[in-house]
């Protein structure tokens, strides 16, 4: 797996920010490009002969992918600490299974919707951002989290409170009925690509930079011109923005919403997959959420022991390297080659 | 030419005749066994070993022995869905569990478009509400359970006025909006209505909103280890009313953590380990025996549900999973005819159960059953 030349979020200061200038021009094609779209058409065949089972979990890990995407932006790039990246999830998960279920709206305006109003939500949360930093920040979005469970959870006429909204329908593609495991995948894989490329675009672009300046020094970031609050509520909303589309994503491949799995240990559950896979890496949350959705599905042979063999794998993994997964092959990439730095 | 394919046929027919006998059948439960429901999922989990483990040594389900296999859910509705996709991908028999009710609408669908036959021990009363014919039950829905309350505070209690205490969970609210218009039926005034939360720690506040509105009676709703801290909680504040509830109110865990507090509790139990039926007191001896701890209600269903499965396939006499689904349906399963299953039952069309139950007290920290209740169409 190829991995990026932008460094993680943990680790030393500036000492490496003179790699940034080493990144290829917005648009560009490179190995973290050429990665994700070999990881497409790899998705788009590998469930064949793997059973329902097998695909629903792909997916799963696809849709996962997404909202941990959003959050390694806002944490990653943007060194934001956000705890609602799970309540922004639930959001447009709502948002999409109450538009499509109750009024009959077509799937994919709910998706630009869920997306368009995480998005504003986003930016209006964004803005205690600008005021406080770090656990400052981390308690302001906690609140938020749980405001929305107990929205989700109590506003019963809208949202079917506890007992959740089922029946959530899959779309259509030109006709095409996405009804059958394999469809939908399918038609997740593309979705997902899109929003990758989108962001792997973003990330190279001059917003990416000032993102990124914004995390290493707010204060040089402000000298050079960036300006910084509008950059902060950007990465806010678009990052949040992702969760939105995930939850629009979530809705549909479940078929069946209700509160739980949009609470605040859900958000902690999602910091845990950027911060494994590797927070600032382009592909880090696909590896995140391989390990936080794929790994204990794979572990269920052990029986009951498979959640401590979870957690004691996910601890080692982050005492040997603390940068994540993508970190560890970062590394392990320099060794090979002797070269430091990205992997192209 | 055509003596080969005779040797062939016999050959075959010989190897496949001992293959047959030892050909298992697999059943697959996906069950809470970590997260909020963990302790109703584990006693589930330990009936359904405790009948595989009896049906096994008498000689398996026609002729073949149980192979069984327990997913966890995490309480969580995605991961559900996963398990129980995985049980059919695996081709399970049947699908055994889950015990929650949100993670049961989660993964309904898949079992319903497999046509496999999901045996539940959710109680929640909207469940059976959606035309699912593959879903069953294991126990009374709260639809069923509530008009029995209703009208034992109105009778036996003698309450004019009603405080309700309930968790706000699918669990607790839809015990909640079951009895409410029950109570209001018979004529019963609702003091005080009184949301908690699930793993709620504290109940000196819900104690004393209860105390203050001075109902006749106070109807009690909560998930086991919550049971127990609130009828703590009401002793402290010096509660004197009467303590109703529903099956888990009364059941072996609450009395257990509740200790003194638990004394004087009455209600409804849907099903007991105490119930004066020998059966039930076999499978709780049984039950200590093998996990060292008492049944709730949820072992009973376990237990029940495999045989459930166990006398469906005897009657229809083969191995046919949509069958198992229309057998049950509308059935009568007689513990005559079935043991195991422990008291008479009748599966209604639409997957709700229909049995006897009892009205219970709790004295000197043990379950006594005081009546037991006809089944509603006897």
């Amino acid at each position: 797996m190829t991995v990026q030349a932008t460094r993680p979020a943990a680790g030393s200061g500036l000492a490496s920010s003179p790699r940034l200038a080493r990144l290829p021009l917005g648009g560009t094609i490179d190995g973290t490009f050429l990665t994700l779209l070999a990881g497409a058409v790899i998705l788009w065949f590998a469930p064949v002969g793997m059973g329902r089972y097998g695909t629903y979990v792909l997916s799963l890990w696809l849709v996962m992918s997404i909202a941990v995407m959003g959050l390694n932006l806002t944490l990653g790039y943007a060194g934001l600490k956000s705890l609602a990246q799970a309540a922004f999830m639930g959001l447009g998960a709502y948002t999409t299974a109450i538009l499509t279920t109750k009024y009959g709206v077509s799937w994919y305006a709910a998706f630009g919707l869920s997306g368009l109003l995480t998005f504003a939500v986003g930016i209006v949360l964004g803005f205690p951002a600008l005021r406080v930093k770090a656990h400052y920040l981390a308690f302001v979005t906690l609140a938020f989290s749980t405001l929305v469970w107990l929205a989700l959870r109590n506003e019963q006429w809208l949202t079917g409170g506890v007992f959740g909204i089922s029946n959530i329908n899959r779309p259509d593609f030109f006709g095409i009925k996405l009804f059958g495991a394999l469809e939908f995948h399918r038609f997740v894989v593309v979705v997902t690509l899109i929003l990758a490329v989108a962001l792997w675009w973003l990330i190279r672009s001059p917003w990416g930079r000032a993102f990124t300046a914004l995390r290493e020094n707010p204060i040089r970031a402000a000298s050079l011109g960036i300006d910084t609050r509008a950059y902060t509520l950007l990465a806010f909303a678009i990052g949040s923005a992702y969760a939105g589309f995930a939850g629009a994503l979530y809705a549909p491949l479940v078929e069946f919403i209700d509160p739980s799995p949009f609470s605040l240990s859900q958000s902690f559950f999602l910091l845990l997959m950027v911060v494994a896979g590797g927070s600032g890496y382009l592909l880090g949350p696909f590896v995140g959420a391989l390990l936080g959705v794929v790994l204990p599905e794979w572990l269920r042979f052990a029986g009951s022991l498979y959640l401590i063999i979870f957690a004691a794998i996910v601890m080692l993994l982050l005492i040997a390297c603390p940068q994540g997964v993508s970190g560890l092959m970062e590394r392990a990439w320099a060794k090979l080659t002797g070269k430091r730095g990205d992997g192209r | 030419m055509k003596t080969p394919w005779i040797i062939a046929a016999a050959v075959t027919a010989g190897l496949a005749a001992p293959a047959l006998a030892q050909e298992k059948v697999k059943l697959v439960n996906v069950v809470e066994l970590s997260g909020a429901g963990a302790t109703a999922g584990t006693n589930w989990k330990n009936g359904i070993d405790l009948a595989v483990a009896d049906i096994n040594a008498k000689g398996g389900i026609l002729g073949r022995q149980i192979e069984i296999v327990h997913y966890d859910t995490q309480t969580n509705p995605g991961n559900t869905r996963a398990a129980v996709q995985r049980a059919i991908d695996e081709g399970t028999y049947a699908v055994l569990g889950p015990v929650f009710s949100g993670p049961i609408g989660a993964s309904m669908q898949i079992a319903q478009r497999a046509e496999i036959a999901q045996i539940v021990g959710g109680e929640a009363a909207g469940l059976t509400k959606q035309g699912n014919q593959y879903l069953f039950r294991t126990s009374l829905s709260q639809a069923a359970a509530m008009p029995k309350i209703a009208k034992y505070l109105k009778d036996t209690v003698k309450a004019g006025s009603v405080a309700v205490v309930w968790v706000n969970n699918d669990f607790g609210k839809g015990g909640r909006d079951a009895i409410i218009p029950e109570l209001e039926k018979v004529g019963i005034k609702v003091a005080a209505d009184v949301s908690t939360e699930q793993g709620q720690a504290d109940f000196a506040a819900d104690a004393i909103k209860i105390r203050n509105a001075n109902a006749d009676a106070v109807f009690v709703y909560l998930n086991e280890e919550e049971s127990a801290r609130f009828l703590r909680a009401a002793k402290q504040q010096g509660i004197t009313k009467p303590m109703v509830g529903e099956t888990t109110l009364l059941g072996a865990k609450v009395i257990e953590l509740a200790g003194d507090a638990a004394n004087g509790v009455r209600g409804h139990v849907g099903l007991s380990i105490d119930a004066p039926i020998p059966a039930f007191q076999e499978f709780g001896k049984k039950f200590q025996a093998k996990y060292n701890q008492p049944s709730d209600h949820n072992g009973l269903k376990g237990y029940m549900a495999v045989h459930m499965i166990k006398w469906a396939t005897e009657k229809q006499k083969k191995f046919d999973k949509k069958g198992v689904a229309d057998t049950l349906r509308g059935a009568t399963i007689k513990p005559s005819d079935e043991p195991g299953i422990l008291i008479e039952t009748t599966i209604e069309a639409n997957g709700d159960l229909d049995r006897e139950s009892f009205l219970a007290e709790v004295q000197n920290g043990k379950q006594v059953i005081t009546a037991t209740l006809p089944k509603i169409k006897p």
